[in-house]
């Protein structure tokens, strides 16, 4: 569903919108009158969020490289839910399709510094004790993670926030790159001091060689 | 402090409304700061960039004053775009937009005291990126360091990487491969092209030009980034460093890694090729000169002689064609009708397999190969895109390559067995000097310097059509000439194929060399085949439009006693002109040989209009 069709679908026929990143995310900024409902939890708050099956919904995600609302898809089909869409190209596709978005509770934006993974070593030589933290959901953690990192996943960053000590640097990891930095911004915001983030998540690869590509 | 602070301000104002006698009455009026009283707000603001639009100028206003002051209506704020909606319109597809959500006062911290950039505006711009992007990289490069020493023309972030409209792919090259290539080869080429700039900087204007003269340039040029090294796969996005610098990626001591970083397993040597050299410049790159200079030398000289030839052999050929008309002259012949149309063997079925084949592979780099020289030109992308790209491009250019080295040892081979029939034992030895300068030899020899000066006296009316054997100069010069071609293209062109091996055998600045030998040896031979081997073959006035004989196989004893006398003589002396006897060629192999031949012929002779036009015109 393009940005013009959830649009209409929205106004004429009560579709429900759906952001299905984590609250924090969702609060910060979301298409107007969304429900935050993240992927993680779609399984203990949809059936109050999301009370009517045979009302449309639309999911969408952060980015447009971002699987949670194609996941969310397939769990509320499995959920017996009659009429779903996903919002192609997720919220920048509203954004450039000229729609604006709402914060209710906006994280204020501050400087976060990223370090690539090859300068994470000479960090730590400088800085003594870096708390790691992945904010990757439970499975990704589990399937591979940095040496010492602490898994708070994003959507349980606000409860848990404070089992992370304000006095060590802290390194925040995700996937890509894309979801860090808020989440630096939110520890800024509560009082850690020195917040850094790992450059691209853990999906990045430093680029070994070109040769081959095609035009 | 701060919540001690407001709830004294709006204890104040709930007071003064009330002892006023104005709660809840509809005509007061009160400024804003009266409240907000702060002095961002009483002081910094007034002499702010938006100090004369006022408070409502962002925020809207409200509906009650009274709900106001009891926080219970906030006056909502209007877009910045409502003023700046130039800025907001690339804004809103933006990086900082799309995926982080930023907002305008996310990098204009301080919105109310906001004032306008009177120092340094790129001094200004590094500051305000790097609070976040801390790119220790980019602080410390050439390009860093000159703009925070106050240099003008530097390029700080926002010149790359624009100021409100930074696009999404910028910070991953290695995920949007092709776009960021192209972004920033255009971008350091929008600044290192400029002249102006950088003479005044101490940098060479050319840079980019002579880059572009290279096979990464061409290449890149053509539209295919993704394929050759761009600006910053040599010299980094941001750690751009002079080359005297130990941290710079083009310092000699880490050359072979940045070079290897695309050619893998190459030896040291491979680093001394020069990613763009002036070719002119005989002072800095002698050897490249002299390359450049002998091969320009000899595309005049051998045009000037053979056009010359051509255009000479042309004029006689028509004007006698023309006095025989004129004069109704029936040229007599000894042979009979029957004799004469009677076809002969000329070339045996092997000669003709090897020179299909040898079109073919010549056309197939000739049409893979010269896109890339003429890369500027809309006919080179419109060839490489129907080809499917320059990768593609690349691979049927070796594939013909190889069939033409193939045959090349296939006429190495013929070559010897022809002068050593017998092996080079004593049996096979004996004659071999005969056979090499005999009629029957493609080798030069004294005949063919007598008959080029019957030729020249032919030309000008002062003599008779000289008397050829079995192979005229002309015909020796365009065997042995590819034996010059091959050595020449062939030896270039394996070199570029394959430059991390040869690395092993001759430094990097060899490559540099061999681009400009195959390159201008292929214009050579293009040409050459396209004008003087066509007209000699095909276009003479004679055997116009074209001669099918490389074909068929065969021509007519009248043919071979008017072209080739001394080897007509030679046969019926030697009574071997009856071995030579054939039958008609059949209309099948005479219908190929026409579609083959006529589409060889014009599509070399559209290829040679256009490479003239680009050459004079382009």
């Amino acid at each position: 569903m393009d940005p013009e069709g959830t649009l209409s679908l929205i106004r004429d026929k009560k579709a429900v919108i759906v952001d299905t990143m984590s609250d924090l995310e969702c609060m910060d900024h979301r298409i107007p009158g969304s429900l935050c409902l993240p992927l993680e939890e779609f399984e203990n708050m949809a059936r109050e969020l999301l009370k009517d099956k045979k009302r449309p919904v639309i999911f969408y995600c952060e980015s447009d490289e971002c699987l949670r609302a194609g996941v969310s898809y397939d769990k509320a089909k499995a959920a017996g839910y009659g009429e779903i869409y996903i919002l192609r190209g997720g919220l920048p596709a509203w954004k450039r399709a000229g729609y604006d978005v709402e914060s209710v509770e906006r994280v204020k934006r501050e400087p976060v510094v990223s370090v690539k993974r090859g300068a994470l070593e000479k960090m730590a030589k400088k800085k003594q004790g870096i708390f790691i933290l992945d904010i990757r959901s439970e499975d990704d953690y589990s399937k591979g993670h940095l040496a010492g990192a602490v898994n708070i996943p994003l959507y349980k960053l606000r409860k848990r926030l404070k089992e992370i000590p304000g006095n060590r640097t802290v390194l925040v990891v995700d996937e890509n790159g894309k979801r860090s930095f808020l989440a630096s911004c939110y520890l800024i915001n509560h009082g850690f001091s020195d917040v850094v983030r790992l450059y691209g998540g853990m999906e990045y690869e430093e680029p070994q060689k070109w040769k081959g590509g095609k035009g | 402090m701060v919540h001690t602070g407001r709830t004294k301000t709006l204890l104040f104002c709930v007071l003064f409304l009330v002892c006023s006698g104005h709660v809840f009455a509809s005509n007061t009026r009160i400024n804003c700061v009266d409240c907000h009283d702060s002095p961002r707000f009483k002081t910094a603001y007034k002499g702010s960039v938006h100090g004369n639009i006022g408070c409502t100028g962002c925020h809207k206003s409200f509906e009650s004053l009274d709900r106001h002051v009891m926080l219970k209506e906030r006056p909502a704020l209007l877009s910045c775009g409502t003023c700046h909606s130039e800025i907001e319109k690339v804004y809103r597809n933006s990086f900082h937009y799309l995926y982080e959500d930023f907002r305008c006062y996310d990098c204009h911290y301080e919105i109310h005291s906001l004032k306008k950039e009177r120092g340094n505006f790129k001094i200004a711009v590094t500051n305000n990126c790097t609070r976040c992007h801390a790119n220790d990289e980019y602080v410390l490069s050439g390009h860093g360091a000159a703009v925070m020493k106050g240099n003008k023309d530097s390029a700080t972030c926002s010149d790359c990487h624009g100021l409100h409209d930074t696009r999404a792919y910028h910070t991953s090259g290695e995920k949007y491969i092709l776009e960021a290539r192209e972004f920033y080869n255009k971008t350091c080429k929008s600044c290192h092209s400029n002249r102006e700039m950088m003479v005044r900087n101490n940098i060479s204007p050319d840079n980019v030009r002579y880059y572009e003269e290279t096979y990464h340039g061409k290449v890149q040029d053509l539209g295919y980034s993704t394929s050759v090294a761009g600006c910053a796969d040599c010299h980094t996005a941001h750690n751009i460093l002079p080359q005297s610098d130990p941290g710079s990626t083009i310092n000699p001591k880490n050359l072979v890694r940045n070079c290897g970083k695309c050619h893998p397993g190459i030896h040291p040597r491979f680093a001394q090729y020069k990613a763009h050299p002036d070719y002119r410049d005989i002072r800095r790159y002698p050897l490249l000169y002299i390359s450049f200079i002998s091969m320009v030398a000899l595309l005049l000289v051998t045009f000037t002689f053979y056009w010359t030839h051509t255009v000479l052999w042309w004029r006689k050929v028509y004007w006698e064609k023309h006095r025989l008309e004129e004069l109704g002259i029936k040229l007599e012949s000894p042979l009979t009708h029957e004799e004469g149309i009677q076809e002969v063997r000329r070339f045996a079925v092997k000669d003709r397999v090897m020179h299909l084949f040898l079109v073919l592979s010549f056309f197939g780099l000739v049409i893979t190969g010269f896109p890339i020289k003429y890369h500027d030109t809309l006919w080179a992308k419109v060839l490489i895109q129907v080809m499917g790209g320059a990768h593609n491009a690349g691979l049927y250019h070796r594939a013909a390559a190889v069939v033409l080295i193939v045959l090349f040892f296939i006429a190495l081979w013929r070559c010897f067995r022809f002068i050593f029939p017998k092996g080079l034992g004593s049996k096979g030895r004996s004659g071999w000097k005969e056979r090499l300068f005999g009629p029957d030899s493609l080798a030069p020899n004294m005949n063919d310097w007598r008959q080029f000066k019957g030729m020249v006296k032919w030309f000008f009316n002062k003599g008779e059509y000289p008397k050829f054997d079995r192979w005229t100069y002309w015909e020796k010069f365009d065997f042995l000439a590819v034996f010059w071609g091959m050595v020449v293209i062939g030896g270039s062109g394996v070199t570029l194929w394959a430059p991390e091996k040869a690395s092993y055998i001759y430094p990097g600045w060899v490559f540099n060399i061999a681009s400009i030998l195959h390159s201008e040896e292929a214009l050579l031979a293009a040409l050459f085949i396209f004008t003087v081997h066509f007209f000699n073959t095909h276009l003479i006035p004679t055997k116009f439009p074209m001669d099918p004989i490389i074909f068929t196989g065969s021509y007519q004893l009248e043919e071979l006693r008017r072209l080739r006398a001394l080897e007509y003589e030679r046969l019926v002396r030697e009574g071997r002109l009856d071995e030579l006897k054939i039958k008609h060629p059949g209309i099948s192999l005479k219908l190929v040989s026409a579609f083959f031949g006529h589409a060889s012929l014009w599509i070399g002779l559209l290829f040679t209009l256009i490479l003239l036009w680009t050459f004079f015109f382009g």
